[in-house]
Formats: structure tokens, C-alpha cells, sequence
């Protein structure tokens, strides 16, 4: 009974100090625990980065970051929840590729609600065929497809106007080919549009190369390209677009960290260069290589500026495709 | 076939400390879980699911596994000491134990649930290992159709095997269905049945519903319903491994049999250990040289069924790692936990994983190797467990069910969902409406409409192309099959008893 009382006093006054203390202190940030929306389930890829990311933010900040997994509806309540946080610094998220929400009509989501902090990833989208394809190259592919594009059934390696059929599409619709004759096929994840692929009922599916390695390397799938700059590390035998077609192509999936719009500029600032020492640190590269994962920089203004591009580059590829609803 | 190595490296991933500590407390937790009278097996499982939401994939499915074969085994000891079945798999053969041990022979009764239950157990283990891998090689050529007419069997048989009336059992195989469909569609991004609340975008949450429907309905239906506390009987259990090995040898071919029914039936989606125990125990009476003991205390159908009864659990793993589709209520919660651990269960994984599916299956063999020297402690232990009285643990459970659907998705409507849930399945039971198929409606619904619907678009409309495929056609008739014969069996009886009428 005792001990009850004494620990329901030391929380009130715990409370009490917190209290008294909030509106003076951000100059402090973070003086307790930060959330760190992750809009995606626990277990998956985006789960993995931002629980990577809050270990170290932890030991730099002596403070808890908890990773709060919101993966409902494809992303759409986790990036919701980030945008209409209260802009204290005690809510934070990962982001992702979003401009499809609003374009499909899920939901409007902008960058004008988020207060982009920096960019930690990118994996390129890749192109795949199932590995008795007539099509051993992306130039091959492109040319069959832009003769016949009705014939050709390709997966979105989740569902349409995410991360990999939106950069190939846009690939697609820059050679000159009729995207909207091509029967576009959604799915619940790039595992199960592999999978579809390597049974055959499926041409081509756009996913990363990491998601169709064991596939890859089971002989069941065939790589044509992966769109990056230069080939990615883990996988030396897939060439760019660049090489295979000799124009410069890059797009895919990225993942970033933001707060809600209006985040105070000492948060902005502590937190980019937190996040600068863990994007520098060998733990960081190891564990995110070892995952398969791309590595990219971009600080705050640059992720500003490339969430513009992303949305307007979304916009003018789903508008083509004929996906924009209203 | 699998490489010596891949093997290894599982047993490496098994057999390290944390797991093994991980299976212990999984096992103690099951062994209770399933000697409580009204606490069954599947609801150990859902209980645990919080608790394995922070572990490595392997600890987390063990533990699962170890909990449910040791919940399935310990309901045999309440059946055979106080007359009420600890768990529905037990049902079937309760009458029989409790008379053994009025006639004196508590021990052989009870010894013959451990032994069958290892025997079983691990039987059904080895038919997962060994039939798995190569049935996940021919689900590599299985595309949108083939996944949609293998759902669809996995309903018809949802519904088949169901208890009771089929018409209650359809019922409840609709609502299911009607609780898939909540939530943003899958393919068109189209929102239903959401009302405005964002929470409801990405659907129910399948752990709150079960937590809810199995867990929560049991303590509704403790509260509304006043129960003498259980006597125990005062004699002291003596050694229950005596005469075990003669037992097991005299009734060989009925355990045999039982260990290849149970499988099978685990297997089928939708029956799950209590339907195996059930069809095992009649076929024992059925074919035995002496059916005129059954029912007086004899050992013969314990044998089978209690075999039976624990070789489904490894039974109903096959159509859940291969094809992402359960065979029971069990694998229904496991296949969630998997996904939650990115190890997404279907052919995949075993090529992508095979160390960590490997590793599931070794911990098959390991949770009924222990339940030998922890079903004998929980046997010695058996007067302190039923005794544990139900008002203190009842509350406590209910704990673990707010605590656990709130940490799933961290957001309090998952409580609600769960709560709902609780009143909807209290509901149906009192009715004579069974909870399974409702349960495997709302696994198996995104299934069905995904692939229908990629199926659908890759057809560009036309139904043909559903049986184009070999193996496509193949399951589409049978599944057409399956689902019209009640049908037509029932306008046959009618057409006959009309004519008879009329004559």
C-alpha cells in the first residue's frame, strides 16, 4: 500500500516538473521520449530502416525513440499521422514515396504538411522476366513492348502507382510506347508479383533487385536493368539503363525523415546532424548493405527539393497512365 | 532435396539459449493454458502473439508451436480427472478417460494421452518436413487462378467440416467474409465499410479479432455462467509410463492410423485437432475387435484420438507454409505472426529462408521431445493447476487481451475492435454459430478476392482462361465439385422423397 502511494506521489510530481518545464526547455529537445511513426508494418523493409535509424538516435540523444509501426492502408494512416502531429519534436516518421495518395484519391497528402529533415535511402526499380523470357535485354523488352503493348501483362510489384511501375512506366512512356494498351496487374507486395512472374502469368514485373534475389539466384527470374546511375554493389551483373540504352534513367523507391510542418528549426537542426553522423557511421552502412539497401544522402533542403520532383514527376507519369482519379 | 547444410544451420538457429528458454516458458504457459478448462489451444496462441511481436522469427513461431502441441496434450488431463475437457481437441475422448479413472486406472489413461501425444506429435512433425518442401516445389508454378480455386476448396472445406448445422455454419463463414472486405480495397484502392473512421482504412486487424473472438468470448461466457468449483479426485497419481510400451505396441495400427488421420485432417483447411480426435475416436470403435468396451474405460480410442489430435498440429503447417493457407485456427494466427516476421509464408520461403522454415519444422520435433518429462511434471502438478481459481484468472487474462491487441498496432481503436469482437463471438457460440469459419473467412477473403481480381485483369474479363491452366482446370472442377455436391445431394433427397410422397 505504501510503496502505491510512493510511486503514484513521484509520478505526479514527475508530471508536475514536466509540466513546468515544457514551454521553457526546447532548447533542450529532446528532454523525452521521441515517436518515430513508421508507416508500415513491423517486419518489412521500411520497419527494419527506422528501427536502425531510432537505436542510434537513442544513443546519441540519451534519450527513447520508440518506433510506433502504423503500416494500415498501404502507408496512408502512418503518413496521415506524421502530417498532423503537433509540430513539438516528439513526433517524427519515416517517409516514403506518398504522391500517389492523392492522386488515387486516398487521401491528400503534400509536402507542404511534412517538414522534410533528410533522405537516408534509395533502391532503384528494377525490370524482371520470368527466365525462359525471349526478352534477355531491356533493349529487347522496350522494342516488343512498343510494337505490341496490348499483349504484354506486367506486375506492379505491389500495387499500381507505387515505387517501381511509376519510374518504369515513366522509362516506358519517354521511349515513345503506348503505356495505357499495357494491362497493368496490382498486388499485395513484390513478393507475390515475383512469385506470379515465375509461374508464368506475368511478362514482366517491376520490383527491386534485393525483393527478387532468391528467385534470381533459384534460376527463376531475369534481371533486365536496374535504374541507377551506376550498378548497384550487390548486384554486379545487372546493367543501367544507361548502358543498355545509352540515355540516363533513375528512379525507385527512397526513404526519408520528416516531422510535421512547422517543426522548430533547433529540431530541424539537431536531428540532421544526428542523422548525418549515423548515415556516416560504418554500423549504419553495414546493417543497411546487408539488407540490401541503397544508400543516399540528401539534407534538408535537397529532400525539400526532391519531394517536389517526386510529386511532380508521380503526377505526370499517372496522368499519362491514365490513374488519376477525379 | 534439402542440403545436410541447410539443416544444420537450423538446428544452429534453434538451439541457441534464448530460444530454447523461449520454448520452456511457451511450453509451461501452454501446459496451463490448455489443463484450464475453457482455455483452448488457439487461445494460447493468440495470447502469445503480443509477446511474440518482439522476438526473432524463429523463437516467435516456436514458442507458438511448442505452446499449442503442449495446450493440445495437457486438455487430456482435466477430461481424464475431473470429467471436463481442458481443450475442444479433447472432447471427443473425455467420457472415456474419466471412466478409466473411476475404474482405478488414471494413470494408464493419462500416460496414454503423453505417449500418444509425443507419438503423434512428433509423426506429424515428420510428415511436415518431409512433405513440404516438395509440394512448395510444384506451389512455384502456381499462378493467380491456381491460388484462387485453392482458396476457394480451402472454404468449401471451412465449411464442410464445420460442427452443427451447416446453415449456422455458412452464417458465420459470411460474416467473415463480410469483415474482409473492410477497409481500402486491395486493388483499386477503393474504401468499404469504413464510415469515416481512418483506423477502419487498413482493415480489421486480425489479432484483435481473434484475441477478441477466442479469448474475450470465453470470459463473457465464464461470467455468465455459475460453475461449482471441480472436485478433484483425492488419490495420488502414480507412475503413468507403466505399461505404456505394451499399450503402444498392442494398439499400433489404431495409433498408426490415427497418426495418419490426424494429419490429413490437420492438413484439410478448416479441421483442425478436435474434428481429428473426433473422427479418430469413431474409427477406433469402428474397427476395433472389441468396440463393446468403448465407453466403459478403455484405452484403445484414447490411444488413436489422443495420437490424432496432436499429429494435426504439424498437419495443418503443411497448406500454411506452402501455400499461406490454414489448416486450422491456429495456423490462421501463425500465418499473421509470419508475415509480421517477413518470413510470408508460400513457396517462396523456401527457397528465400530455408534455414528459418527449417528451423519452424526441427522445433516441431524439440516442443514434443519436451512434452515427455514436462507432461509428466504437469501430471504430478495437476492438483495445483485446477485449482488455480477462475475469478482471480479470468481478470488477468482480460488484461492480457486489452494489453496485447493495443501493442499489435499501437492504436486504443484495436482494443475496441477486439472488445466488439469479444460480444460478436460470446454471441455466435451461445447461438450454435461456430467461430472457426468466420475466423478462416477472414484469412482466407483478401485470398479469394486479390487473386480473383488479378485473375480477372490479366483475363482482361473472360472466365475461360480460369481453366486454361492444367492444374488450374483440375482444381476448378473439383472445387465446383465440392461446393454444388450438398447441393445436389439435397435436390436428389427431395426429388425422392417428393416422388415417394406422390406415389
Amino acid at each position: 500500500m505504501m510503496r502505491r502511494h510512493l510511486v503514484s506521489l513521484a509520478s505526479s510530481v514527475a508530471l508536475l516538473i514536466g509540466l513546468g518545464l515544457a514551454p521553457a526547455a526546447q532548447a533542450a529537445w529532446p528532454e523525452r521520449p521521441v515517436s518515430i511513426i513508421v508507416p508500415a508494418a513491423a517486419g518489412g523493409g521500411t520497419d527494419a530502416t527506422g528501427r536502425l535509424l531510432a537505436k542510434q538516435l537513442q544513443d546519441i540523444f540519451k534519450q527513447p525513440f520508440n518506433v510506433v509501426n502504423q503500416g494500415q492502408a498501404g502507408g496512408v494512416v502512418g503518413h496521415t499521422n506524421i502530417a498532423t502531429a503537433r509540430p513539438d519534436g516528439y513526433t517524427l516518421g519515416v517517409i516514403y514515396p506518398y504522391a500517389q495518395y492523392k492522386l488515387l484519391g486516398q487521401a491528400d497528402i503534400n509536402r507542404d504538411m511534412f517538414t522534410p529533415i533528410a533522405q537516408y535511402n534509395f533502391d532503384p526499380a528494377g525490370f524482371h522476366a520470368p527466365i525462359n523470357t525471349p526478352y534477355k535485354t531491356l533493349k529487347d523488352a522496350l522494342a516488343a513492348i512498343k510494337a505490341n503493348p496490348s499483349k504484354f501483362k506486367i506486375g506492379c510489384g505491389g500495387s499500381c502507382g507505387g515505387s517501381w511501375d511509376i519510374p518504369v512506366s515513366g522509362l516506358l512512356i519517354d521511349q515513345g510506347v503506348d503505356t495505357k494498351a499495357i494491362n497493368f496487374i496490382p498486388s499485395n507486395g513484390a513478393a507475390v508479383s515475383l512469385q506470379e512472374l515465375a509461374a508464368g502469368g506475368l511478362d514482366f514485373v517491376t520490383a527491386s533487385a534485393p525483393e527478387a534475389k532468391a528467385l534470381i539466384e533459384a534460376g527463376k527470374v531475369q534481371p533486365l536493368v536496374v535504374m541507377s546511375d551506376d550498378r548497384i554493389p550487390a548486384f554486379p551483373n545487372i546493367a543501367t539503363v544507361k548502358e543498355q540504352i545509352g540515355k540516363t534513367f533513375e528512379g525507385g523507391a527512397w526513404r526519408g525523415v520528416a516531422g510535421p510542418k512547422g517543426l522548430p528549426a533547433e529540431v530541424v537542426q539537431a536531428m540532421e546532424k544526428a542523422l548525418k553522423q549515423i548515415y556516416d557511421s560504418a554500423e549504419f552502412r553495414d546493417a543497411m548493405t546487408a539488407r540490401g539497401f541503397g544508400m543516399r544522402w540528401r539534407p534538408s533542403a535537397d529532400f525539400t527539393a526532391f519531394l517536389k520532383e517526386h510529386e511532380e514527376f508521380t503526377a505526370r507519369i499517372m496522368t499519362a497512365l491514365n490513374m488519376v482519379k477525379k | 532435396m534439402v542440403q545436410l547444410e541447410v539443416i544444420l544451420t537450423a538446428l544452429g538457429l534453434l538451439l541457441q539459449p534464448y530460444t530454447l528458454t523461449v520454448m520452456l516458458a511457451a511450453a509451461v504457459f501452454g501446459l496451463f493454458v490448455g489443463s484450464m478448462p475453457g482455455l483452448t489451444a488457439t487461445m494460447a496462441t493468440a495470447l502469445l502473439v503480443p509477446v511474440t511481436f518482439f522476438m526473432e522469427p524463429v523463437p516467435a513461431i516456436a514458442a507458438i508451436v511448442t505452446a499449442s502441441a503442449m495446450a493440445i496434450f495437457a486438455g487430456d488431463i482435466p477430461g481424464a480427472l475431473l470429467r471436463i475437457p481442458g481443450t475442444p481437441a479433447s472432447a471427443a475422448y473425455t467420457d472415456e478417460a474419466y471412466a478409466m479413472t473411476r475404474k482405478g486406472e488414471a494413470e494408464m489413461a493419462l500416460g496414454a494421452g503423453v505417449t500418444t501425444s509425443v507419438y503423434g506429435g512428433l509423426f506429424g512433425s515428420a510428415a511436415l518436413m518431409f512433405a513440404a518442401p516438395p509440394l512448395a516445389e510444384l506451389a512455384l508454378k502456381f499462378s493467380s487462378y491456381e491460388y484462387f480455386w485453392l482458396s476457394m476448396l480451402g472454404l468449401a472445406c471451412a465449411l464442410l467440416v464445420s460442427p452443427g448445422s451447416p446453415v449456422k455454419g455458412a452464417i458465420s463463414l459470411l460474416f467473415g467474409l463480410l469483415l474482409a472486405t473492410i477497409g481500402i480495397d486491395p486493388m483499386t484502392g477503393f474504401s468499404r465499410f469504413t464510415f469515416g473512421y481512418v483506423q477502419l482504412l487498413g482493415g480489421l486487424s486480425l489479432v484483435p479479432v481473434l484475441v477478441g473472438m477466442y479469448a474475450v468470448a470465453e470470459i463473457l461466457r465464464y461470467a455468465t455462467t455459475i460453475d461449482a468449483p471441480a472436485t478433484l479426485p483425492q488419490k495420488k497419481i502414480g507412475n503413468i509410463f507403466a505399461g505404456q510400451w505394451r499399450m503402444l505396441w498392442k494398439y499400433r495400427w489404431p495409433v498408426m492410423r490415427g497418426n495418419i488421420t490426424g494429419t490429413l485432417i490437420g492438413a484439410l483447411p478448416g479441421a483442425g485437432a478436435d474434428v481429428a480426435a473426433w473422427i479418430s475416436y469413431a474409427t477406433a470403435k469402428r474397427f476395433s475387435k472389441e468396440p463393446e468396451k468403448f465407453g466403459t474405460g478403455h484405452v484403445e480410442g484414447i490411444a488413436e484420438a489422443g495420437a490424432a489430435n496432436n499429429s494435426a498440429l504439424g498437419g495443418a503447417y503443411i497448406p500454411a507454409t506452402v501455400f499461406g493457407i490454414p489448416g486450422d485456427s491456429i495456423t490462421a494466427i501463425v500465418i499473421g505472426v509470419l508475415y509480421m516476421k517477413g518470413m510470408n509464408p508460400g513457396p517462396t520461403i523456401f527457397i528465400r529462408n530455408p534455414e528459418l522454415i527449417y528451423a519452424v519444422f526441427l522445433s516441431f520435433f524439440l516442443a514434443n521431445l519436451l512434452m515427455l518429462p514436462l507432461g509428466w511434471t504437469a501430471i504430478k502438478a495437476s492438483k495445483q493447476i485446477l485449482s488455480v481459481p477462475r475469478h482471480t484468472l479470468m481478470p488477468i487474462i482480460l488484461m492480457f487481451c486489452l494489453v496485447g491487441s493495443f501493442a499489435i498496432d499501437n492504436v486504443l481503436f484495436a482494443v475496441t475492435v477486439m472488445l466488439i469482437m469479444g460480444i460478436a463471438g460470446f454471441l455466435m457460440e451461445e447461438n450454435g454459430i461456430p467461430i472457426a469459419p468466420c475466423v478462416l473467412a477472414l484469412v482466407l477473403g483478401p485470398l479469394i478476392e486479390n487473386n480473383f481480381i488479378t485473375s480477372m485483369m490479366k483475363a482482361e474479363g473472360h472466365l475461360l482462361p480460369f481453366f486454361e491452366r492444367p492444374i488450374a482446370g483440375a482444381l476448378g472442377v473439383i472445387t465446383i465439385l465440392v461446393w454444388l455436391t450438398p447441393l445436389a445431394l439435397w435436390l436428389w433427397r427431395r426429388s425422392r422423397w417428393r416422388a415417394a410422397a406422390g406415389a
